[in-house]
Order: structure tokens, then C-alpha cells, then sequence
């Protein structure tokens, strides 16, 4: 067991690129986890991550290196913590300065590999980004095209008058 | 179900929403994991099969946006996909259950142990690789379902579970139990069994117990119904049947050994293989079997081990009985009856002395058994406080109520008394300091149980008078002792006048050396040799059980000097108090001059009254008992047995025979001869000691008059108002710690209360109190 902490695993991306990364950064991805779990330490087999592009897998390996030592999440806390948007350390902050894409991406990626925390502050990183905008800005900001006839947007309006802020 | 080579894998379903596609290469994993997992699986393989599915379930965003216009829908948020897949593994979990149970019914017994258990560890293996692989669905479909409370949704790894539970576990548990039950049999028969098979049948069990409620945690339900129910039921059933068939051709004390090992075996099996749980029901089952059923023939053998002093055995017999409910009740009951019984048969073997018996005897018949059952309840009984309250009962019977003192009561307490006053008096051999507590304490354990206790009190009073007077103490750190052990005991007014006599003697002591320097301070030289060398003990009135005797008495001149010198000393002292002399009690030494055969004179030890007879002898050789009469003024009852005892120790020669009588006269023998130079003619008289009993026991039937009265009226001087039944039973608890009280008594006493208007009777059997 001492041995696990140098462990190393080979990943390799959708696009066929090898990345080598320690067994416990990989392992932040509980699929990656599980599988060594079940199957065993995979040595020098690689390990195919078949829906990751190498620029997206890097980039999470990234955040996973930067994350390595944090605590596992217990299931209560997650809970709570998930609700309160802004709540989101520097480091992520920065590090989720990209361009839209890639933040797409990113989050796809730690859905699929199964990595809770990451995909929460993808998750709100998104949600940072439409709160407080007007629908009209919202549909600026992520491109999209309104395609709403005028009776339905109406209709939309009178059902969430609740919410709106005056 | 072709176990040789797995097929060849199926390609990887090229749409991403094709259910048929997807379901046709996860159903060929799936069956890899379940049937040939030893193979081995790659890497490759579980990505590919994990990707599968997560690919199925985010495929269909074009789905979604499609039905967007559909604005009701989207209240509840996305639309997640996945249900197909997991009905899909449902059928297939089902189908292959199939196989597997109609391969087990082939089985039977040991054989079928091994089926399910294999079976179990491979299904169960699976289930735990295939919820990681399902992981995704886990994640989002099923997590979805389950927050909305669909009640038979269950993550991948409980679907296993729940399959196996209504697929296997219900139409062979059964089986599976009959042949757990024929294993532990076998066992406790004493063959060697494979216990790690039930170990994992009850883990198996437990496993099975899905919280219907919440399928995350699980219960104990299945394993209390189908495995724990049964096995209790077979393991009470086996004892029944042994213990029976043991009792019938072995002893009960072998039965007991067998029983104390059998419950010890079910104690180790339960960390052997069972869970912790069922500690509490075995060994109530077990106890129920093997100890309740037969509690009634244990029970009858107690007595025979009573009367044959089989420690071991009762101790294990206490330790059996301890352990079902209501089991010992009935031991101490026949233990109290047994030793009751043992302290009677020991009183009544004493009491064949009659009325001379020895006081030492009568105490230490009490004592013998008391030790002898105190050391039994200590070693057999674990010292439990229920047995020594039934040694308490009896002893409390045994030395109240027997033999001796069936005719009087009080004899108890006056024996012990005097047993007392023989430890506590100086005797010839010199007893240890360890050895004087000892049997202090022994006569405190008697004292205990001692009812009368206020009898005691009288008598040892008046011995400890007499210790004090006559300077007969062994040890004063002994009275000390007793008196303190007492006061424990009782309380402080029941030693006070106790404690009081011993405080007088040593003010005594202080008193006579202010006398004696006073005498060689203020009375000059010819004036002191009048007198006598004396020394005086100042007694407090009230304090004694001493009384002024009876008869007149006119003190010879001489003693009548030295002890007016006294009275004049005391008086200038402590003006106002009043001294009494008690002659009786005084005595002094003698030395016999006129007896010429002796180098050194002989020393008589006598009463003051013999010594006012003998000083009569100073100016004649013989006196007249009319002579001895006027002088001394004694009476008849005093000065004749103070005569006839120097009589028969032939100081005196009477000029007759028979009785001292007026017309005789004595005179010295001056030929007297004794071995030793002190001659104690300071003699006890019988009569009068018998008498001195008697007088004790009647003053202590005055002395409960008080008592009770006093008692009445303390408690009626509180309530004001009592009813007359409540106020009896009261004044029975406040005075039982000195004695027993009648009612009949106590209701004279408040007849006798109510005639002095301390009392008066009100409606309603209501008595009030007059100030």
C-alpha cells in the first residue's frame, strides 16, 4: 500500500494522446476509482477515456493535480453547499477562465468521469454567468436564438410574474 | 448459459440511442461479469461498457429539444433517460435467477449449503461490479426516481438484492435453514463443521434486509424471521429434549455441570457465527430449556446439599437459578428456613444445661451458626444482599426466638451481656489485644440481631458498673471499644449513660490526687493517722444502675473519720451536691495482727461490712451477734451471710452450730492457716445476685412503660391529632430499634395517657393531644 501514493496510471484521451498522472490525482474521478476498485491497479495497461479530448482531459487533470488532498465529500454536506452559487475559492475561479467551449467541455467531461466537485463549480461557474441578466442578455451571452413566438413568450411571463423582481 | 468461452464480444453500438443496440452489448457484459469474472476484464471492455451507457442516457438531447414546446412537461425538468436499460437489466437479472435456482433444488442438504453460498458470493460479486458500471444510471435516472418516490426503483447494486431475495430467497430458505439447523446440530453433537458456510448464510440473510422505507439502509428483518426465529426455536427444542434424557439416567448435581457447559458452548458459538443480536434471545432460550424447565427438581435438590455442605455445588446451583426470572426467591427462602432451623437445633443442644448455662456456650452456639452460613452466602452465593437479608431473618429468629428463651424472652440479651462482662472482666489468663476485638466484635454480630436491645442495655450496664467499682476491667481501651462499637451500633443515647459511668471513674482518679495533696497540705500529721488509706469513686446519680442498700448500716469510727475528712474536701469543691454513700458496694483490706504462725501477716479482703464486724474484735476476742448487731446495725439479711462466709473460712469459730442467731457469739480463730497471705473473704452473695436479675427485669418492664409513653406523647405532641390505629403503628416504628413492642402494651400506655390528660379521645377514633 505504501507504494499507491507513487502510483502511477496512463490515461489516454479520445484522440489517442497517453497522459501519465499519478494513480491519486486520477483518482478524483470516482469511474476511474471504481474501476480500479473492481479491476485492480492497471500498471502499464492504459486506461481509455473514451469521451475526453486530450485539451479537456489536461484541463481537468489540472483541477484534479490543484485538488488532490481535499477531503472526500460526505453525502450531507454537498447538499447544501451545491445551492449557494457565488461560493466558489480563487483558484477556481481562475482556473475556470476559459473560453465558453472549454467550459462545456469541462463540465461533459466531469459528468462522465464521474468528478462531483468539479462539475459543481463548472455548474455554477454557468450560473454566476446568468444571474442578474435579462433573458435578452442571457441569450446574448450564450448565443442563443430566441425562438419563442410572442404568445408564448407572454405566456412564460404571466406564469413566473412571481418571480420577478420588483 | 455456456460456460466454456465467452462469445465474442458484440461491436459497440454505433447510434447512441438505439436501446436494442445498446442493450445487445451491455447484456454480453453483463453476462461476462456474472458467469466468467475469474477471466478476467479489461480496461478497454469496462470503459467501453461504462461509456455505453452513459452515452444511452445523454444521447437523446435531440429528443429533448424536440418535445420543448411542450411547456407542461417542463415543470419537472429535464426528461433524464435510462428507464429502458434498467428494465433491461431487471428481465435479464430475473431470467438468469431462473437458472440458477432450478440448478439448486438438484441439491440438498450439506451439498445445497455449498450451492447457495457459492451462488450467493458469485451473484453477489457481480452485483457489486455491475453498480459501478451502472454507476452513471445510478447517478441520474434511478437517483431521480427514487426522489420522486417511486417506491420499486433501487440503485443497481439493491436491484441485485431485491431480485435474489424474490427470485431465490423465497422458495429455498427453507432448505437453506434445515440444513444450517442439521449443521449446528451436528456441532453440538460434537462433530467438526465447516462454520464459516453459516457465517456467510447469515450474512446472506442480513444482506436480504432492504428497508422498505429507504433503500440505502438495511434491517434486521429478514434474518429475525427466517434465520434467527428458527434457530432459537431448534436450539430450544434440542435442549429440551437433552436435558430430559440427561435427567433421566444422571444426577441433578451432574445435570447442573452439564448445563453450566451447554449454556457456556451457545455463549462461544454466537462470535463464532452468529451476529451479537441474538445473544439475548439464545440465552433466554437456552436458559428456558435448560435452567426454568427443570427449576423445580434443582429447587429440590438445594436441601439436599443444605444438610451436606456442598458449597460447590450450591454456588453452582445459585449461578444457574440466578439467570432465569423469579429463579432464586425460592433458595432463600428454603435457606432461611434451613438456617433457622440450624440455629434452633444448636440453641436447644446448649440449652440442656439448663439454668446454669454457660453464657460463653449460648453465644458461641449463636455465633457457630452464623459464621458457618455468612461463609456459605459469601462463597456460594456471591455475597448477593437478597441471601444475606434471609441469613438476617433467620438469625434474627434464632436468637430471639428459641430454647432458652421460650419461657423469657430477654434471655437472649441477658446472656449475651454476660458473655460480655466475662470477655470484658480481668481474668487469669491475659487475653490479646487482637484477639479482646475479635470477640467484642463477635458479640456485636449477635448484638445485631438482638431485638431487646434495651435489656441488653440494663444488664450491660450494671456489669460494667460493677467492672468499674471493683476495678475488674481487662483493658479500659476495650470498654472504650465496646462502647464506641455500641454507639455505632445504636446511637448516642443508647450509650450515653455508658459513656457517662466511664467518664466518672476517671474524673474519680483525678479527684483523689487533688484529695490526697490537699490531706498532706491542710490536715496536720497526728490528724492523718487517725484516718485510713482510702480512695474514693464519685458516681453521678442517674447515670448508675446503683441504688443505696437496703439495709441500715453505722460505719465503725475510724472509716467514719477519714470519710467525713473527704466530705469536707468535696463540699468546699462542688458546694451544694450531695454524697451518698453506697456501703455495699465499698470494700477493703485487713491485716490480721494476732496471728502469730505467719512471718507476714495475713491480709483479709472484706466488705466495709465485715470490716465493721472484724475491727469489734480489736478490744475482745469474742463477740455476742446481739453485740454485732447493735454496733453495726446491720440487718439480719446483710450481717448473716457477711458472718457466715468468715465462718466457713474459719476466721471465725461460732460457740454453736446452725444459723448466725441472736445468743451466739464468735470468736478469732487465732490459729487461722491459709495457703495464701491475701485472703478474699469478699464474697458475692448468690441470693442476692439472683435477686439483682430479677430486679432487672422488672425495672426494664417500667423502664418500656416510659418509653412508650414517652414515645406517644412525642409523636402526638406533632400531629396534634391521630387516629388511634395510625398512632400504635407509629409508635411501634420508633421503638423498635430498642425492642419489640405489644400493641396490647402500647394501648395500655395510651389508656394510661389518657386517664393523666395528656391525651383525649375525639370522634371517629381520633385521639388529640392536651399541651
Amino acid at each position: 500500500m505504501s507504494t499507491e501514493a507513487e502510483q502511477t496510471v496512463k490515461l489516454v484521451s479520445s484522440d489517442n494522446v497517453e497522459i501519465v498522472t499519478e494513480r491519486k490525482i486520477a483518482e478524483r474521478s470516482m469511474l476511474i476509482k471504481n474501476m480500479i476498485e473492481d479491476l485492480g491497479a492497471p500498471g502499464e495497461e492504459p486506461i481509455p477515456i473514451m469521451n475526453v479530448s486530450e485539451a479537456v482531459l489536461r484541463k481537468v487533470l489540472e483541477w484534479c493535480t490543484h485538488h488532490k488532498n481535499d477531503p472526500a465529500p460526505t453525502q450531507d454536506d454537498d447538499a447544501d453547499s451545491r445551492k449557494k452559487t457565488t461560493d466558489i475559492e480563487d483558484w477556481d475561479q481562475k482556473f475556470m477562465q476559459v473560453d465558453q467551449e472549454m467550459l462545456f467541455e469541462i463540465i461533459l467531461a466531469a459528468n462522465y468521469m464521474d468528478i462531483k466537485a468539479l462539475l459543481d463549480v463548472g455548474c455554477k461557474t454557468v450560473a454566476n454567468m446568468i444571474k442578474g441578466k435579462s433573458p435578452e442578455e442571457i441569450r446574448k451571452t450564450f448565443n442563443i436564438q430566441n425562438d419563442f413566438t410572442p404568445e408564448e413568450e407572454d405566456q412564460i411571463r404571466r406564469e413566473n410574474e412571481w418571480a420577478e423582481d420588483r | 448459459m455456456s460456460k466454456t468461452g465467452a462469445p465474442a464480444p458484440p461491436a459497440m453500438p454505433s447510434s447512441k440511442d438505439d436501446i436494442n443496440g445498446t442493450w445487445k452489448y451491455l447484456e454480453w457484459g453483463v453476462e461476462r461479469l456474472m458467469l466468467s469474472l475469474n477471466d478476467g476484464v479489461d480496461l478497454k471492455t469496462y470503459m467501453s461498457l461504462y461509456t455505453t451507457i452513459h452515452n444511452f442516457c445523454t444521447a437523446q438531447k435531440a429528443v429533448g429539444s424536440q418535445s420543448s414546446s411542450n411547456l407542461n412537461s417542463s415543470h419537472r425538468g429535464a426528461h433524464l433517460l435510462g428507464e429502458e436499460l434498467y428494465h433491461c437489466l431487471n428481465e435479464y437479472l430475473k431470467r438468469h435467477l431462473q437458472g440458477v435456482h432450478a440448478e439448486m433444488v438438484k441439491h440438498a442438504d450439506e451439498a445445497l449449503l455449498t450451492f447457495y453460498i457459492k451462488e450467493w458470493k458469485r451473484y453477489t460479486t457481480a452485483g457489486q461490479y455491475n453498480n459501478h458500471l451502472f454507476k452513471y444510471l445510478n447517478r441520474h435516472w434511478v437517483k431521480r426516481e427514487m426522489d420522486e418516490g417511486k417506491k420499486d426503483v433501487y440503485d443497481i447494486y439493491t436491484l441485485h438484492l431485491v431480485r435474489w431475495k424474490e427470485d431465490m430467497f423465497g422458495s429455498t430458505q427453507n432448505a437453506v435453514m434445515d440444513a444450517v439447523l442439521r449443521l449446528v446440530e451436528k456441532q453440538r453433537n460434537g462433530e467438526t463443521i465447516e462454520q464459516s458456510k453459516i457465517k456467510d448464510v447469515v450474512n446472506s440473510f442480513v444482506s436480504l434486509g432492504i428497508d422498505e422505507a429507504d433503500s440505502t439502509k438495511s434491517t434486521l428483518d429478514v434474518y429475525r424471521q427466517y434465520f434467527e426465529k428458527p434457530y432459537l426455536e431448534a436450539t430450544g427444542k434440542y435442549y429440551e429434549i437433552e436435558s430430559k434424557q440427561f435427567l433421566a439416567d444422571n444426577s441433578v448435581v451432574d445435570y447442573m455441570k452439564k448445563a453450566e457447559r451447554r449454556l457456556d458452548e451457545e455463549k462461544e458459538r454466537v462470535p463464532l457465527y452468529l451476529l451479537t443480536e441474538i445473544m439475548q434471545p439464545l440465552m433466554k432460550t437456552c436458559e428456558s430449556a435448560l435452567i426454568a424447565e427443570h427449576a423445580g427438581l434443582l429447587r429440590d435438590e438445594f436441601q439436599v446439599l443444605l444438610d451436606n455442605d456442598r458449597e460447590d455445588d450450591m454456588a453452582r446451583m445459585y449461578k444457574l437459578l440466578a439467570r432465569i426470572p423469579d429463579g432464586l426467591e425460592p433458595l432463600r427462602q428454603r435457606f432461611e428456613a434451613h438456617v433457622r432451623r440450624a440455629g434452633l437445633q444448636a440453641v436447644e443442644k446448649v440449652a440442656e444445661q439448663g439454668e446454669g448455662l454457660d453464657p460463653k456456650a449460648y453465644v458461641d452456639a449463636l455465633l457457630e451458626i452464623h459464621a458457618q452460613y455468612a461463609a456459605l452466602v459469601q462463597n456460594a452465593f456471591t455475597g448477593e444482599s437478597e441471601f444475606v437479608r434471609s441469613l438476617d431473618n433467620a438469625c434474627r429468629e434464632y436468637v430471639n426466638r428459641n430454647k432458652v428463651c421460650s419461657k423469657n424472652s430477654a434471655r437472649s440479651p441477658e446472656l449475651l451481656a454476660k458473655h460480655a462482662d466475662n470477655v470484658l472482666k480481668r481474668s487469669t489468663k491475659a487475653t490479646e489485644e487482637d484477639d479482646m476485638e475479635k470477640m467484642l466484635n463477635q458479640v456485636m454480630t449477635v448484638f445485631k440481631y438482638i431485638e431487646d436491645k434495651d435489656v441488653f442495655q440494663k444488664f450491660y450496664s450494671r456489669t460494667l458498673a460493677k467492672r468499674l467499682v471493683n476495678g475488674t476491667s481487662a483493658s479500659g481501651d476495650a470498654e472504650t471499644s465496646m462502647i464506641s462499637k455500641l454507639k455505632d451500633a445504636s446511637g448516642f443515647e443508647y450509650t450515653n449513660k455508658l459513656q457517662r459511668m466511664f467518664q466518672d471513674i476517671q474524673t474519680s482518679k483525678d479527684l483523689n490526687a487533688a484529695y490526697d495533696e490537699w490531706v498532706s497540705q491542710s490536715v496536720n500529721k497526728d490528724d492523718r493517722k487517725d484516718g485510713v488509706d482510702a480512695t474514693y469513686q464519685i458516681l453521678g446519680t442517674g447515670f448508675w444502675p446503683l441504688q443505696p442498700s437496703g439495709t441500715t448500716f453505722s460505719p465503725p469510727p475510724v472509716i467514719a473519720k477519714t470519710y467525713e475528712r473527704f466530705q469536707s474536701f468535696y463540699g468546699n469543691k462542688h458546694g451544694g451536691r450531695k454524697l451518698t454513700w453506697l456501703w455495699h458496694l465499698c470494700k477493703g483490706e485487713i491485716r490480721a495482727n494476732y496471728i502469730k504462725m505467719n512471718k507476714v501477716p495475713y491480709t483479709f479482703q472484706v466488705s466495709t461490712y465485715q470490716m465493721a464486724i472484724l475491727l469489734l474484735f480489736n478490744d475482745s476476742d469474742t463477740v455476742s451477734y446481739d453485740d454485732m448487731v447493735s454496733n453495726t446495725m446491720l440487718q439480719k439479711e446483710t450481717l448473716d451471710p457477711s458472718i457466715g462466709i468468715m465462718l466457713k473460712a474459719k476466721v471465725l469459730t461460732p460457740s454453736t452450730t446452725g444459723p448466725p442467731a441472736s445468743g451466739t457469739s464468735y470468736t478469732l480463730n487465732h490459729s487461722f492457716k491459709n495457703k495464701k497471705v491475701k485472703v478474699n473473704l469478699n464474697m458475692a452473695i448468690k441470693a442476692e445476685q439472683k435477686q439483682e436479675a430479677e430486679e432487672t427485669h422488672k425495672t426494664i418492664e417500667e423502664d418500656r412503660k416510659m418509653l412508650m409513653q414517652s414515645a406517644i406523647v412525642r409523636i402526638m405532641k406533632s400531629r396534634k391529632q391521630m387516629k388511634h390505629n395510625q398512632l400504635v403503628s407509629e409508635t411501634i416504628a420508633q421503638i423498635r430499634t430498642r425492642f419489640s413492642p405489644k400493641v396490647a402494651d402500647i394501648k395500655k400506655c395510651i389508656d394510661i395517657l389518657l386517664e393523666k390528660e395528656y391525651l383525649e379521645r375525639l370522634d371517629g377514633d381520633e385521639l388529640g393531644y392536651l399541651a
